[in-house]
């Protein structure tokens, strides 16, 4: 039977798989596969599994729970190995590895901050920065709003200033928050978020990074918001942290 | 569950459902997290996500002319708070180096300015 992989632990975890809830069907139970010092977390993934919303849920659950008690290496959602025997090779294989991924992951965990700007906040502070737009603005506005081909070469200018906003606004969260972590890494882009960054960190430095964040909040009140999510099992960082070994 | 969204000041966000914070970490467990040459991936075409195809909007016409639109409505009549983002930063990178010296940090502490340059010009990494 093909299996649903959640991630690697060390062995010794004490893995709380009693009453999780599976991907897939209701009442599926979790296991773990041994191979020398390493487990894997799995569950039964039946012919022409297909994931649901409320399983990205359940993945998550999984993650996280064995997160908090101790370090995991977190599968990418939808990841479904042919059978127990080739979970123990992959195991086996990449012992090594994971072993080392595991140590390096110990008391470390992920913290996500996305950054949107207020839009109106933005383009008036562009505005106010930049004589010449706010010129130009004035006039067409003077011009009962300007020719479209006039509102397109306007909006397009506006639309650089944006960018090279988003940039240096992006670098100035990087910068603060970069200091407490052991490694940081761009997210996927996320429509209308100037910044979409994973930070690792130690567990012991989250105190201080809420409260970088929260000072970065009150300098971006009115003008953009930051989402911070986390502590997360460390999504972004394993194979980030293999290739900085 | 320990994800939350913490609360901004300038509104949305909040500690919320589960589902609700899902929300803000659904692209790192889809396109993150250890992939295994060996294992597959199952088909997602079942899933409803809201923000999978949320991809960064390419600059088009309409954009342009939406700028235009709401730069020719805004009020900028009033008196200006200039954004306080770089002094705050400027002063938090001051307190880490600090703290650096004294040991009590382990990241890597760097003048904000190169810092700043460095991300400027290697583009969103």
């Amino acid at each position: 039977m093909a299996k649903y992989v959640y991630c690697f632990t060390d062995a010794g975890h004490s893995l709380p798989l009693a009453d999780l809830r599976s991907v897939g069907a209701e009442g599926t139970v979790l296991r773990a596969i041994s191979h020398k010092g390493l487990a894997a977390v799995v569950s039964d993934a039946p012919e022409g599994l297909r994931p649901k919303r409320r399983d990205l849920l359940a993945h998550e659950t999984v993650l996280e729970t064995l997160s908090a008690a101790g370090p995991v290496v977190p599968m990418r959602f939808g990841t479904v190995a042919p059978d127990d025997d080739a979970v123990m090779a992959e195991l086996a294989r990449g012992a090594g590895r994971y072993t080392e991924l595991l140590t390096r992951l110990a008391g470390h965990v992920e913290r996500n901050v996305k950054g949107a700007h207020q839009e109106d906040a933005l383009l008036g502070d562009l505005l106010a920065d930049n004589p010449e737009l706010r010129a130009r603005n004035e006039a067409l506005r003077a011009a009962g709003g300007g020719s479209q081909p006039e509102q397109v070469a306007f909006g397009e200018r506006m639309a650089l200033a944006v960018e090279q906003r988003r940039t240096r606004d992006a670098a100035y969260v990087v910068a603060a928050l970069r200091p407490l972590a052991m490694l940081d890494r761009h997210a996927p882009p996320v429509k209308d978020c100037f910044i979409n960054v994973s930070f690792l960190i130690p567990a012991t430095a989250q105190d201080d990074f809420d409260a970088v964040v929260a000072q970065l909040r009150t300098a971006m009140e009115g003008y953009a918001e930051l989402r911070v999510s986390g502590p997360l099992p460390p999504y972004s960082f394993v194979d980030a942290v293999e290739a900085t070994v | 569950m320990t994800i939350m969204a913490q609360p901004s000041s300038s509104g949305g966000g909040g500690g919320g459902s589960a589902a609700g914070a899902l929300y803000d970490v659904i692209e790192l467990i889809l396109d993150r997290g250890l992939v295994i040459d060996v294992f597959v991936r199952v088909s997602l075409v079942g899933i409803e996500v809201l923000t999978i195809d949320a991809r960064v909007v390419v600059a088009s016409i309409d954009t342009y002319l939406r700028f235009a639109e709401r730069c020719g409505r805004l009020d900028l009549t009033g008196g200006r708070q200039p954004v306080g983002l770089p002094a705050i930063v400027g002063q938090i990178t001051e307190d880490s180096a600090e703290r650096k010296a004294k040991g009590a940090l382990t990241g890597a502490g760097r003048a904000i300015a190169d810092t700043i340059h460095d991300i400027v010009t290697d583009g969103r990494g």
